[in-house]
């Protein structure tokens, strides 16, 4: 720390201003739109309602249902992602002749989009002529996620940990190969077996990264929309409609944009707090790491 | 021994099943942009039969597919500059500076880039189109979309790089100052260098997500500045749905992101610590 | 001497009426160019193939003839009309003239986003085609005309029936012939009613079946969460058992029987469970089908019969490079229940959707008069043959007057010949200025009852209470 904080400052301004225009700005129009009742074909014209917006979104089930789907969709993914993730990394921490060509395979799902990955995993799973379906159909299983809301929603669930379980692989892989060796040796010296060196020593020390993986996989699993509108639009109904979804549907398909900001500022919000909470997660997993 | 043994086993298990599980959609992409649009309507065929390059071809040789693939590229790579120009200088700020309200400020920055993109869509729609500030043309513009972009882009680099400039200790920056540098020239000459890596991977990433954004795009882009992305959604949605095409245009996205991101794959994995591992 | 020059004029006079007056020659369209050379045309079409021979084909001809530039976008449908609603309803202007398709026109109309091409024609002859004939129109146009004035907000571009499209193949094999008459005890042909199609449908899916090739009886555009499905329902469905204008009462934009509509009344939801259960004898993937598949399914051959939009004719079906079942088929009017088509010839309802769009100026065009003429350029008599070759589209009546289109119709399995027999029978959309906000109301309750989420009764009954409280806070 050695700077005066004016030149802090001055090292700092371009990006505010950059994100003054496109972040700050556009949240305070949201902000101010969240208070009209505003649909393009409405013969009232744009209304001003108070908070009546986000009393009607308190109220709303089909809101609450995204919501509740949305959140479902985070748990059962996020949890899916890093104890898959964790538990191939530990594997593949070992080196093994061609580790490195696993390496570059993993990445691949990164560097595909989002559109491209959903489109890609309709005709995958097409009931009875795409791969998936035909064979499982072969072996009794009749597996249709244009009929099933289970099976549409496990699909998307399966979909997102083929893009970024990946990703978790490679985070932790790098996690534990910087791990220090000492504890290690110390507990195979003292004779622990591997489950035991993983809970007491392993596991501890990755506790930052872990933290930090899960924090970002929430919040982008909570925002998901490319991949899960081109595969199923938001599901056979509305099974796999998610929050982010529900809200770009209402704002661009039904023209509300008064309600639909008001959904967004409600959004926004439940973001801050979550972030809120797993930042304070993070940094006190670290001061408790790195303190001993 | 046999311990060793069994493991290795498990671990090249592991690999097939990972190498499998992974490559089967992207191998089924390529076999699908191989083949007829009726033929999706029959029975499975796990091997390469015919090769339909129109599906290729027509797209990005007779449609506007080649021109949607450059302006992907402009936008990506001019705000991979951009996003870097801007968040070296901000990372190494809330680092090296007594700022007041740093945590503030940088907990701020991380919630632009975690914050669902629809929210922003309608107002960005209108501060673009000219209807707020008249005189702002920046409508399916190469510059719109690399603004757009920052907000994402910019908290994710200053927030990588961030965790690589507290990695690297006071004491160099120190020894430079008695050796008369500026703070640039600290920039320049001692942290940049020391950071090449990680910020090698910062850019990969950023222009990852610049490549392969779709919503933003589809929504403030038009002619001129239409991505490769957009490409794609227009044979998700309606008439004219040629999953050949589609297939073979998803799989030309792929290339370039793929190819950076394997040459980059080596540093990726020390990169996504994202400050939480000491190295 | 004077009775040759007499001959020679009678002979040169004969020459110049037997000239066809019939194109408006590029001289025409070069003058009436020249006042705007030089400027751009901003214009947005839907990444359909006409409107894509629009940008590859006719905009640079108009470019080279008359020095105007077009910025042509072509976009997929939902994205299209979603930017032109946002350009009009921010007044930004960034589009001259757009596609606007026949569904749409209402709420065009009713915000006033159109601009009025009668006002431009009268105040402006010198930039009116000699040869527009708007008489030559079919009867698309009038949904294009403001019902006060009779003023026209746009010229139509592409216009096509939703129509019943039948293996001849199938239906004419003397085998199957036999079984169908042995179990059902009529001739196999085409269905009339609701029930003969689900006889049929339920026989080719049992036929497929016991013969053990890929062949069903059905097919529809049943994808839950995408648009087309509510569409077939109010387009094709609803109609012809007898219930209009989406069930809504046009008097006071009311759905529910207790208001006054018949959205969730007996008739509607007996033809809603029946569409749920003819959804058996379609290919297993049919929840997954937007209108494009509908067609792909037709054209793969795995299908004995099926309604389509008549646009997958020209550029799919009939197309043998792309389709299994070129010169297999042919086209004919939708079955109909018989109150319904009773009602149909007396024009008090409708059978059939009549499907189109049109090009029209935006009122906030920074060019709106280049803006007609290129419109005009685009519709014009000469080149709309080839709108009806490429995609079956047609909205002048000489188009079909034109020798290839006999052997077109031939090709495209009777389509023209039975458009202009059965042209009367076909509606476009209801007026319903408020139409994209419903449709997805529409969409979602539909899409839920498809799913299985809800019953098809409670699915309407849900609906109409949803839709009524929506209109009541839009203002309806």
């Amino acid at each position: 720390m050695h700077g005066t904080e004016l030149k802090g400052w001055g090292f700092l301004s371009p990006t505010l201003v950059v994100l003054g225009f496109v972040g700050i700005f556009p949240f305070v129009y949201v902000l101010y739109l969240s208070l009209f009742y505003y649909n393009i074909f409405s013969l009232r014209g744009i209304v001003y309602v108070g908070i009546n917006n986000f009393r009607k979104l308190m109220n709303d089930p089909k809101f609450m249902s995204a919501l509740s789907k949305g959140l479902l969709f985070v748990v059962v993914t996020c949890g899916v992602e890093i104890t898959l993730g964790l538990a191939i990394a530990l594997l593949l921490s070992k080196k093994f002749v061609g580790r490195g060509v696993l390496r570059t395979i993993m990445t691949l799902p990164l560097a595909m989009a989002p559109v491209a990955i959903g489109s890609m995993w309709i005709v995958i799973t097409r009931p009875a002529v795409g791969p998936v379906s035909y064979w499982l159909g072969k072996l009794g299983i009749s597996y249709d996620i244009s009929e099933s809301a289970l099976q549409a929603f496990f699909t998307t669930v399966i979909m997102d940990v083929w893009h970024w379980t990946p990703f978790v692989i490679l985070a932790f892989l790098a996690g534990l190969t910087s791990l220090p060796r000492e504890p290690m040796e110390a507990a195979r010296v003292d004779g622990a077996g591997p489950w035991q060196t993983f809970r007491h020593v392993i596991f501890p020390l990755m506790r930052p990264i872990l933290v930090t993986i899960v924090f970002i996989r929430i919040m982008d699993t909570f925002r998901i929309y490319d991949e899960v509108w081109a595969l199923t639009s938001g599901g056979p109904g509305t099974a796999t409609k998610y929050v982010s979804i529900h809200l770009v549907r209402l704002v661009l398909a039904r023209q509300e944009y008064g309600y639909g900001a008001s959904m967004s500022v409600f959004l926004l919000y439940l973001t801050i707090v979550m972030c809120w909470v797993l930042m304070n997660l993070i940094t006190r997993v670290k001061k408790e790491v790195y303190a001993e | 021994m046999q311990n060793r043994r069994a493991k290795l086993i498990l671990i090249y298990i592991a690999f097939i099943g990972m190498a499998v599980a992974v490559l089967f959609p992207l191998y089924w992409t390529l076999l699908v942009s191989t083949t007829t649009k009726i033929a999706l309507f029959e029975k499975p065929i796990p091997y390469i039969t015919g090769f339909v390059a129109e599906n290729y071809s027509r797209p990005f040789l007779k449609d506007l597919y080649g021109g949607y693939l450059l302006n992907s590229l402009i936008i990506a790579s001019g705000n991979a500059a951009l996003v870097l120009a801007l968040a070296i200088p901000a990372a190494y700020a809330l680092c090296r500076f007594k700022i007041r309200g740093r945590e503030h400020i940088f907990f701020w920055l991380i919630t632009n880039r975690m914050a669902p993109p629809a929210s922003f869509i309608i107002p960005l729609y209108m501060i673009f189109s000219g209807s707020v500030f008249r005189g702002i043309r920046l409508m399916d513009t190469h510059l719109g979309m690399i603004l757009v972009y920052c907000i994402f882009n910019l908290p994710f680099a200053i927030w990588l790089l961030k965790g690589m400039i507290d990695a690297i200790p006071v004491e160099l920056d120190e020894a430079a100052v008695v050796d008369g540098c500026s703070h640039l020239g600290i920039l320049w000459k001692i942290i940049i260098p020391v950071a090449k890596p990680s910020i090698a991977v910062t850019a990969v990433l950023i222009w990852l997500f610049s490549w392969n954004e779709m919503l933003f795009a589809s929504v403030l882009t038009g002619t001129r500045a239409n991505t490769i992305t957009c490409g794609v959604l227009k044979f998700v949605t309606v008439v004219g749905i040629d999953w050949g095409e589609m297939a073979a245009v998803s799989i030309v996205c792929l290339i370039p992101a793929a190819i950076l991101v394997g040459v980059a794959q080596k540093h990726i994995v020390a990169g996504l610590s994202f400050g939480a591992v000491k190295e | 001497m004077g009775r040759k020059i007499v001959v020679l004029f009678v002979a040169v006079a004969v020459l110049c009426m037997a000239i066809p007056a019939y194109a408006t020659t590029d001289e025409w369209w070069k003058k009436a160019g020249a006042p705007y050379k030089g400027i751009t045309l901003k214009g947005i079409g839907q990444s359909t193939p006409p409107s894509e021979v629009v940008r590859d084909v006719i905009a640079p001809e108009f470019e080279k003839l008359t020095g105007i530039k077009i910025d042509f976008e072509v976009q997929p449908w939902g994205v299209q009309y979603e930017k032109v609603i946002r350009d009009m309803d921010t007044g930004a202007g960034i589009y001259d003239f757009a596609y606007i398709e026949q569904d749409a026109i209402y709420a065009f109309l009713q915000k006033d986003w159109l601009v009025d091409m009668t006002k431009i024609w009268q105040e402006h002859p010198e930039l009116t085609d000699p040869d527009l004939d708007l008489a030559d129109f079919t009867k698309f146009i009038e949904y294009y005309k403001d019902p006060a004035t009779g003023h026209i907000y746009g010229l139509p571009f592409e216009a096509f029936l939703k129509m019943y499209v039948y293996r001849t193949d199938l239906f004419e094999d003397p085998e199957i012939m036999r079984a169908f008459k042995s179990e059902y005890g009529w001739d196999l042909r085409p269905a009339i009613d609701w029930e003969e199609y689900e006889q049929i449908a339920k026989f080719f899916t049992e036929w497929g079946k016991k013969k053990g090739i890929e062949l069903y009886g059905h097919t529809a555009q049943a994808k839950t969460g995408y648009q087309a499905l509510p569409y077939e329902m109010v387009e094709s469905i609803w109609p012809p058992w007898g219930i209009y204008n989406w069930g809504i009462n046009l008097n006071n934009w009311r759905t529910s029987v207790k208001n006054g509509g018949n959205l969730n009344g007996d008739l509607a939801k007996e033809a809603f469970r029946w569409y749920i259960d003819m959804l058996q004898y379609a290919p297993p993937g049919v929840k997954t089908y937007t209108w494009d598949e509908e067609a792909a399914s037709l054209a793969a051959g795995i299908v004995a019969q099926g309604f389509t939009y008549c646009e997958f004719l020209g550029g799919l079906l009939a197309n043998p490079e792309k389709s299994k079942i070129a010169g297999k088929f042919a086209v004919t009017m939708p079955p109909s229940s018989p109150q319904s088509m009773n009602e149909a010839v007396r024009g008090l309802g409708y059978l059939g959707y009549y499907d189109g769009a049109s090009y029209s100026i935006l009122h906030a065009a920074k060019n709106p008069l280049p803006a007609a003429l290129f419109i005009q350029f685009i519709v014009r008599k000469d080149f709309a043959v080839e709108y009806a070759r490429r995609a079956s589209r047609v909205v002048r009546k000489s188009t079909f007057a034109s020798p290839m289109l006999k052997e077109l119709d031939q090709q495209q399995g009777g389509y023209f010949t039975a458009f202009q027999k059965y042209e009367f029978l076909f509606a476009g959309a209801a007026p319903l200025p408020m139409h994209l906000v419903i449709i997805d109301i529409y969409m979602d309750w539909i899409s839920k009852a498809v799913a299985g989420e809800v019953s098809p009764d409670d699915a309407l009954d849900s609906l109409a209470e949803e839709i009524d409280s929506t209109m009541i806070e839009m203002g309806y």
